[in-house]
């Protein structure tokens, strides 16, 4: 069988040589906890510093605004349910959307269990916050909202900075899921207004289980976890130094490859979609009237199921993804496209197609003959011409 | 190139073993666990989706060496399985899911995702086997599951493999043990309905049509005779020959022996009138040559119930009546009627009824 394709960096990504050198020491002699008052102590404090501030400068933040965390979820919860619980009392209501990572709409419906109030901004049928609805949700009793900058399942792009300035303007905080657009969009903290950013490390070449959380200098956040006063109590225990120290590494060489990666990726992105529209020219393509990251493609092709098509492109050696798994690991349709109004037929047939660093233009030529193949043959057994 | 096949794996020892005994063989097996059912939250002990299956059909795979999917079919079993199961309840019948999860779910349902991966069989972990193109019952006799398999289209024989049907359990069991899984090999059988895990098929029943159905309201409990001897909570809850749940003070023992839907009634009797000379099935499917008028068969009205000898006296369309040489016991509309000609399964159906025989039996006759 030929060399296999990964086609799901939305999901994770290697961890790339130059991060994990970078953190090897820190596994081996110089293993201290930062806490500690000797010389090993400090020894990991001065990387964990260091490390701070080098994902703050990237970011445009202060260092004492950065909390290293376990990755996305956990900086989704920390932001929605840390705000909320600090102005429950004066306002009692989140704003976001149905198009949200699961993290995000689980916190809030956490919230909402907790007697908050929660208020779900339709999107267009492109994927993009509805600007008439989302001011209307927008007001005095909100604490927080959080919109998604980069969708993972469908790639598109929100005006982050304009819902950010509407909610700033009736005094509500701001929390966006910038998971899928570190590396993505330009993020710049000095200029950008919202309150809460998060950000993960393994979408970018740094290990699983490391993330950070942007925290504007004077925003409450009631912290999930309480122990040690470790990151200013708002992220109690020890911390995971070498990865911090990875996750820094990670961040720079992202940004420092963006515009080149970005306009890469994008180039391969869009020959795939325009073979696969080609040759399947039903094929539906979602977000496609929305301004979308370079990186994502997904698509659904009518009279197929996505769960036939990644058993099938996963045993031809191509790595893709589809909807959302629950714990079982069967696929359920996406929540994404359900809130999108795409049908329930042609929901069930999405493939999600995601392009990184490992991805080439030989990739991009065989799945443009593969995935057809297979749509054709899926369609002849499903009795559709 | 190996031939590919497409093993439906439970996370049980019978399918791990199917699927192991396949990777020896030198298939190119792929495992797939099916998701049927989900209890959400209400069943602390089975977390959502039977995910202890899944992760023990997972760790099965991964210890193979085969790659392991989990297939969404919850809609399609909830609708052609449990809402049928539930329908036969109401319809005063005693339904066999298993049946209609082997014809629809595994052998049609599955089968489409076989040819979606250009898989040329489908294997499980059913005690049966194929001979020559022809379902046979399984070898070891005590857990042959021919009994559920009569209802699958007989063009998908040929593409099944039955790996563990020539052997018996304790067999397979020795195998999960030389094979290293461990866990596997000395897991409980599980005896209840997949869908109905604490054995309380009335709890499915009112989750699909709510606890005020007819068939779970309280209804009269008659005699042969027409007598009212006491009051019962709903005539899906008894099924035929059961005698739990019925008023005693009687000088016999007393059984269900019919059900009538209409009136809510369950009627109980001694056990002489729970025989039947004759049966009367419909829905036949053939898993060969039809049967003709004048065959000699072989049957069986219960899972591991003797074989019982029989003749073909009539056939109209699917249904098909047969005379009993001796009378059977508590045959029960909805259960399955399956016939054999020796170890091959000939064909099968559903009950609908015991039915007259051609001559009086001694024992009520005198």
């Amino acid at each position: 069988m030929p060399a296999p394709i990964y086609l799901d960096h939305a999901a994770t990504t290697p961890v790339r040589p130059e991060v994990l050198d970078a953190m090897l020491p820190y596994f081996g002699p110089r293993f201290g906890n930062p806490s500690s008052v000797h010389r090993w102590g400090r020894e990991a404090r001065a990387a964990l510093d260091e490390a701070r501030e080098r994902v703050a400068h990237a970011l445009g933040a202060q260092p004492d605004e950065l909390c290293f965390t376990s990755g996305g979820t956990e900086g989704d919860n920390l932001a929605v349910l840390g705000s909320w619980r600090a102005l429950r009392d004066v306002r009692p209501a989140l704003v976001t959307t149905p198009i949200e990572h699961k993290a995000v709409l689980a916190a809030v419906h956490q919230a909402a269990k907790e007697g908050g109030e929660e208020r779900i901004v339709a999107v267009d049928p492109a994927g993009r916050v509805d600007e008439a609805a989302y001011r209307a949700l927008v007001d005095a009793r909100v604490a927080c909202v959080s919109v998604m900058w980069i969708n993972n399942e469908v790639g598109v792009v929100q005006d982050i900075p304009a819902l950010a300035a509407t909610a700033k303007a009736h005094g509500a905080l701001v929390h966006t899921d910038a998971v899928q657009a570190l590396g993505k969009v330009d993020i710049d903290l000095r200029t950008l207004p919202v309150d809460y950013l998060t950000v993960s490390g393994h979408k970018i070449g740094a290990p699983k289980g490391i993330g950070a959380m942007y925290i504007r200098r004077g925003t409450p956040l009631e912290p999930l976890m309480h122990g040690g006063s470790q990151d200013r109590g708002r992220r109690p225990g020890t911390e995971n130094v070498a990865m911090t120290i990875g996750f820094a590494r990670a961040v720079e060489l992202t940004l420092a490859e963006k515009a080149a990666e970005c306009a890469r990726l994008q180039a391969m992105r869009d020959e795939l979609e325009q073979a696969l529209l080609a040759r399947i020219p039903d094929a539906v393509i979602h977000g496609r009237g929305a301004p979308r990251a370079p990186h994502i493609l997904n698509i659904s092709v009518p009279g197929t199921d996505s769960e036939s098509l990644l058993m099938a492109l996963d045993l031809k050696g191509v790595a893709c993804s589809a909807g959302s798994a629950c714990q079982s690991g069967s696929i359920t349709p996406s929540h994404v496209l359900s809130a999108m109004g795409v049908p329930t037929a042609l929901a069930v047939a999405a493939i999600r197609m995601s392009l990184g660093a490992l991805s080439t233009e030989e990739d991009v030529r065989r799945v443009a003959e593969l995935f057809p193949a297979l749509i054709g043959k899926a369609r002849r057994l499903a009795g559709v011409t | 190139m190996r031939p590919r096949v497409l093993v439906a794996m439970s996370g049980g020892v019978d399918s791990s073993v199917a699927a192991a005994l396949l990777v020896r063989a030198g298939y190119d097996v792929v495992g797939a666990t099916m998701k049927l059912f989900c209890h959400g939250d209400d069943l602390p002990d089975r977390p959502c989706c039977s995910l202890d299956s899944v992760n023990d059909a997972r760790r099965v795979c991964e210890q193979l060496g085969v790659p392991h999917y989990v297939l969404n079919l919850e809609d399609a079993f909830g609708h052609d399985v449990v809402d049928n199961f539930v329908a036969e309840y109401v319809a005063g019948r005693t339904p066999i899911p298993c049946v209609r999860c082997n014809t629809f779910t595994k052998f049609r349902d599955l089968l489409r995702k076989a040819d979606a991966i250009d898989a040329a069989y489908i294997a499980t972990g059913h005690y049966a086997r194929i001979v020559d193109g022809a379902l046979h019952r399984g070898l070891d006799p005590d857990k042959d599951q021919t009994y559920f398999l009569w209802g699958i289209d007989q063009r998908v024989l040929a593409r099944m493999l039955l790996p563990v049907g020539d052997r018996t359990k304790a067999e397979t069991r020795q195998v999960a043990r030389d094979l290293g899984l461990q866990v596997i090999a000395d897991k409980v059988e599980s005896q209840d309905i997949c869908f109905v895990p604490d054995g309380d098929h009335a709890k499915v029943i009112a989750a699909r049509l709510g606890p005020e159905t007819p068939a779970l309201q309280p209804g009269p409990v008659v005699t042969v005779d027409g007598r009212v001897v006491g009051e019962h909570l709903g005539y899906a809850r008894y099924t035929i020959g059961q005698r739990r749940g019925l008023p005693g003070g009687f000088l016999q023992p007393m059984f269900v022996v019919a059900i009538r839907p209409a009136t809510r009634e369950v009627v109980i009797g001694p056990r002489d009138a729970l025989l039947g000379n004759g049966v009367i099935a419909g829905a036949m499917n053939w898993l060969g040559a039809p049967a003709k008028v004048g065959d000699r068969v072989q049957l069986r009205v219960r899972h591991r119930a003797p074989l019982a000898a029989a003749e073909v006296v009539r056939m109209e369309g699917d249904v098909i009546e047969l005379a009993l040489d001796e009378p059977v016991a508590a045959i029960t509309p909805g259960q399955s009627l399956v016939l054999y000609d020796g170890d091959r399964v000939i064909g099968g159906g559903l009950i609908e009824r015991a039915a007259g025989a051609r001559r009086p039996l001694a024992l009520l006759a005198g």
